[in-house]
């Protein structure tokens, strides 16, 4: 079955345009005209991605990502008019997962979507079933992460990037390797990208966002995971 | 010479400075000053006046004594004769020396002699007699001289009298006596005037005192006016400076309605009437900044249809007709350059609002020129222009925005590869403790004078007939330089009709410190290329295209 999008736009001329786009590049898409349509259709379609107008009449892109992020960890890609910072950075803040600035390249859009849709790396890794950092317990098959046994929510993208650096504790990896190994992207892309969603993950799990044992900064290389307690290597005794 | 008058000046600089800082200095000195200069004129004739006026009274007084003691002396000697007609003139003498000393009534009444006058011959003569001690040398022979030759008259003249090894103002006053049977006599009167002296040293002295108190007092009351009087016109300098700073809310106390309160209120006006123009053009700027934002934004959904649209066609493109495939062609190309004057508008736009932030981080200025340099080779190979590096320095990473730094860069060789006539582009890199540096230059048409001054205007172009390749939008340049100044940067150009153009960006090394010399001259000297704008025979292939 093709993956379904669900473009939500309120210019019905770009929705019609990304659509036949999106067909002829054998996606299934269901368009949504304003914010609380595209909370319903998401019930009703459950789609694959979400590509999301950050400019939409009655309820604002930013808080229809905001509600959605409250039941669903579906991707979401934002289509922003505005480059500035504080517009993109409020928009992952919100809980998106990647953006596109208008006017985009319709390949990149089509790249970023199937970046996300993309199988997660971690079937290359079957042999690593749980990695303890701290006292959060990663559990790769389940794709959960754990607490002392209480589960803390965290988007696939959340997960990935976690994944990742736990995958290769205390291993430094620059933004750049991160966008290419978590986002899937091979080109130059934006690095902020990275260092939001680092500090949407830490605030999710780390005990004191401010001083990070989990996801640790090393400044002016990038990032690394802290200590892993149960190696990656070793079979857990569950 | 010059080296001393240096020194003298380096030495004077400090007070100089001062002197002009200060108004209050300034004042005060100069009263100081000129009140001195009049106290001592007016004091100067002071003690002149006194001086005459106590050595005259003096003197009168000495003088009439003198003409009482001589007639006395002379009445004594003349009573001394005997009805015989004979003088015993020691005797008379004596009598004569008793006489002048109970006589000497005015203080400091310093002696007397009375002496033959030289060359006479008499019946006897008297034993000249003087005060014991008394140096005869202080009677000169000019006035026994005069003495002798005007016998009816007093002479008088100023010596110094030796007291006890120190000299003392005296006068001696000269006259003669004739004694009976013994012929003249010079009797000579001498008055220590070293009292009148010491009282003329008092007055003196509390003149200068009196003098220089009253040059302190008149500076002190200077000083006190004109603080009292520069108060308001300090504070009023301190608030225009403070206002030009801009802070436009500042404004004066009006007190009162003298001069100053008029100051003030004029002041105050002033500054209400120009902040009232400054938030009015402000709000008009940011208007229309805002329009141009918005308009750029507005713009932006309905290109994006147009592009997707135009794409879609294009993947079509095969069962199109020629002219209708060409179409398509340029209705791309014309997108693209649509989307980029978009784009640089916007950021025009916001550099406009000062809305605009640097993320600092650490980058690497060779490896981003690199890029730059394999970005556009695939141009400049289709322009006939090889691209050449020559890297002297900037390994090391500095801190600057890669995004706006690579906009540079990009920016000077997309000129270049437009404008080098297909000759080679040489771009440098070179840094200091404080700076890098990176240039890019060609061989091309160049520019003059005028065209240079003009170069960082919006939307100005050197040549408008010239085919444009690199697609640019007029901003380039204007954009290249706000990011270069936004990073507390600079760019410079050197450009010659004919020989070619040179761009130079020279940021800071790091936020903190600042670009004074660039560490690369402007154009830089290269081998690569000889002064035609043709490569050196020795410049290999590897050297040529960029890796």
């Amino acid at each position: 079955m093709n993956p379904t999008i669900l473009v939500v736009d309120d210019d019905l001329a770009l929705a019609e345009m990304i659509t036949i786009m999106l067909h002829g590049e054998e996606f299934e898409t269901h368009h949504a005209e304003d914010g609380a349509q595209a909370l319903e259709m998401l019930e009703t379609v459950n789609p694959d991605v979400v590509l999301l107008d950050v400019m939409l009449p009655g309820m604002d892109g930013m808080d229809v990502c905001a509600q959605i992020r409250e039941t669903s960890g579906v991707p979401i890609i934002m289509l922003t008019a505005k480059s500035d910072s504080a517009d993109v950075v409020q928009g992952l803040e919100n809980g998106a997962d990647d953006y596109v600035i208008k006017p985009f390249n319709p390949k990149e859009l089509v790249a970023r979507i199937r970046a996300r849709l993309r199988p997660s790396p971690e079937s290359n890794e079957p042999q690593v079933t749980l990695i303890q950092i701290a006292d959060v317990e990663i559990d790769v098959p389940g794709h959960e992460v754990r607490r002392q046994g209480v589960r803390i929510n965290l988007t696939p993208l959340e997960f990935q990037l976690l994944l990742t650096l736990a995958l290769k504790p205390q291993q430094v990896f620059s933004r750049e390797v991160l966008l290419e190994q978590v986002w899937g992207y091979q080109y130059k892309a934006d690095t902020r990208l990275v260092n939001v969603h680092v500090q949407r993950l830490r605030s999710k799990i780390e005990l004191d966002p401010d001083n990070p044992v989990i996801v640790e900064t090393i400044r002016g290389v990038g990032y690394r995971s802290g200590k892993a307690v149960t190696p990656p290597e070793a079979t857990p005794s569950e | 010479m010059w080296r001393w008058w240096r020194e003298v000046k380096d030495i004077l600089a400090g007070p100089v400075r001062f002197w002009r800082a200060s108004l209050l200095t300034r004042t005060v000195t100069v009263t100081a000053l000129l009140s001195g200069v009049a106290v001592t004129v007016i004091g100067g004739y002071m003690s002149l006046t006194i001086q005459s006026s106590l050595f005259n009274s003096r003197l009168d007084q000495v003088v009439a004594e003198s003409v009482r003691t001589s007639s006395q002396i002379q009445a004594l000697f003349d009573n001394s004769v005997t009805p015989a007609g004979t003088i015993d003139v020691e005797t008379a003498n004596s009598s004569a020396q008793t006489a002048i000393r109970t006589n000497q009534s005015v203080p400091g009444a310093g002696g007397f002699a009375i002496l033959r006058t030289p060359g006479q011959i008499t019946p006897q003569t008297m034993t000249s007699t003087s005060t014991s001690g008394l140096d005869l040398d202080i009677l000169t022979t000019r006035l026994r001289q005069a003495v002798v030759q005007a016998p009816e008259q007093l002479h008088q003249q100023s010596v110094a009298l030796p007291v006890d090894g120190e000299e003392v103002p005296a006068v001696v006053v000269g006259s003669v006596i004739q004694v009976p049977t013994a012929g003249s006599y010079e009797l000579y009167l001498i008055y220590d005037f070293s009292d009148v002296q010491s009282t003329l040293n008092l007055v003196q002295q509390t003149l200068v005192l009196g003098s220089i108190l009253l040059v302190l007092v008149i500076a002190l009351v200077t000083w006190l006016v004109v603080r009292l009087a520069i108060g308001p016109v300090k504070r009023a300098a301190q608030t225009a400076e403070r206002f030009a700073q801009g802070f436009l809310e500042e404004r004066l106390a009006v007190k009162g309605r003298d001069v100053i309160a008029t100051l003030a209120r004029s002041f105050n006006e002033m500054a209400q009437s120009i902040e009232s123009q400054l938030v009015r053009l402000g709000k008009l700027s940011r208007l229309q900044q805002r329009f141009v934002s918005d308009v750029s934004h507005e713009l932006r959904t309905p290109l994006t249809t147009i592009r997707l649209a135009a794409d879609v066609l294009n993947e079509r493109r095969g069962q199109l007709d020629a002219e209708s495939a060409r179409s398509l062609e340029l209705l791309l190309t014309q997108i693209e350059r649509f989307e980029s004057m978009l784009t640089d508008l916007l950021e025009m736009s916001r550099y406009d609002a000062g809305a605009v932030n640097i993320d600092y981080e650490p980058v690497n200025v060779v490896e981003i020129v690199q890029d730059c340099l394999d970005q556009l080779a695939p141009l400049a190979e289709q322009k006939g222009s090889p691209l050449l590096l020559e890297v002297f320095g900037g390994y090391g990473d500095v801190e600057a925005d890669p995004r706006r730094l690579r906009r540079i860069v990009l920016n000077f060789i997309g000129n270049a590869i437009d404008h080098g006539e297909s000759r080679p582009i040489v771009t440098f890199v070179d840094s200091n403790e404080q700076a890098v540096a990176i240039a890019v230059r060609d061989w091309g048409v160049g520019m003059d004078e005028r065209e240079v001054a003009r170069v960082f205007d919006r939307f100005w172009r050197a040549d408008p007939s010239r085919q444009r390749s690199t697609g640019g939008t007029g901003l380039g340049l204007a954009i290249a330089q706000e990011d270069a100044l936004a990073h507390d940067g600079r760019i410079d150009v050197w450009s010659e009709p004919g020989l070619g153009t040179c761009f130079r960006v020279t940021l800071p090394r790091s936020i903190q410190s600042s670009v004074n010399d660039s560490p690369l001259p402007l154009p830089p000297e290269t081998e690569l290329v000889d002064t035609q704008g043709n490569l050196v025979d020795e410049v290999s292939r590897e050297q040529v295209s960029p890796r």
